[in-house]
């Protein structure tokens, strides 16, 4: 086998978490990188304010996985502002799936998310990021605000924790093993 | 436009990007992704230019895109060009691209195999 990365993106809105979760379970520490946006990059109404800018850097945090000397797994956070949803098409083209990442104070902030990968029917889950340790909402109430399909798992995480992580990260992968079509023989 | 601050540190960073191109503005190898994995072929790297050295220089071992970009803090989509370059002039080799990287039911199972026993 050829040398191969596999992707899993880490969505979800400013201040859910994503760069903790990363952190936690990264064998190196996250690194940041950056792409630079001309104008054309960018529709114009959301360059409202932004006028003089010829210009923007959108950051991305990433960390990694070693699986095996031929896999390494890349955990991708997306950049959070809705100007930089073109960065996400690099992201998710040819990822295994996507965490979306949600803070039930802030659940408006995943519906984009949710969205995309619906749309593109990348396998994703929803992991509710427990900041204090509670579960205020139960799971029916959650998937109702979000009108999250029966499909896509939904289960509370501890961002800061790593057993948590990559608890939430086996869950997506049997999730996206669950997704494929059945004509491979299996095993 | 940016102007030079007298500060010898933020030298290099005032090369106009499309100059440190070669004026390429997008890779050829439309398959480089910003995961795929490069390495650098034995060479003598004396002769090449330093942003391509730089580069040559921090894949003595498999690395992502990604990683290079954000260790030599250059834009993601310079670093590719650059890694395109230096492709077609056989300094590196390249692993699966991971946008093409078929999703299948053996490397989900290595993928889930490694993450169970970390």
């Amino acid at each position: 086998m050829k040398r191969t990365s596999v992707k899993i993106v880490v969505a979800g809105g400013f201040g859910t978490g994503k760069t903790t979760l990363v952190r936690s379970i990264s064998e190196i520490d996250p690194l940041t990188t950056e792409e630079v946006l001309t104008e054309a990059s960018v529709g114009v109404d959301d360059l409202a304010g932004l006028e003089d800018k010829h210009s923007t850097t959108v950051a991305l945090d990433f960390g990694r996985i070693t699986i095996n000397h031929e896999v390494v797994l890349y955990l991708f956070g997306t950049p959070g502002q809705d100007r930089f949803w073109f960065m996400w098409d690099e992201l998710a083209q040819g990822a295994v799936g996507a965490i979306v990442l949600i803070d039930t104070r802030r659940l408006d902030s995943s519906f984009a998310a949710i969205d995309y990968f619906e749309r593109r029917k990348i396998p994703f889950l929803v992991a509710v990021n427990m900041f204090h340790g509670e579960r205020v909402y139960t799971e029916e109430e959650i998937r109702g605000a979000l009108h999250l399909s029966a499909e896509a798992p939904l289960l509370w995480t501890d961002a800061r924790n790593r057993e948590s992580v990559r608890e939430t990260l086996v869950r997506l992968v049997r999730h996206a093993l669950s997704r494929l079509p059945d004509t491979e023989p299996v095993g | 436009m940016t102007y030079w601050s007298g500060d010898e540190d933020e030298l290099g960073k005032l090369v106009p990007l499309y100059v440190l191109v070669g004026g390429r503005t997008t890779p050829r190898n439309t398959t480089l992704d910003l995961a795929t994995q490069i390495i650098a072929y034995p060479a003598d790297t004396a002769a090449l230019e330093p942003q391509y050295r730089q580069i040559v220089l921090s894949c003595g071992d498999w690395v992502s895109i990604a990683e290079v970009a954000a260790h030599l803090g250059r834009p993601l989509t310079v670093v590719k060009i650059l890694v395109d370059v230096l492709l077609e002039q056989g300094l590196l080799a390249i692993g699966a691209p991971a946008q093409q990287t078929v999703v299948n039911r053996g490397l989900l199972e290595t993928l889930l195999d490694g993450l169970q026993r970390l």
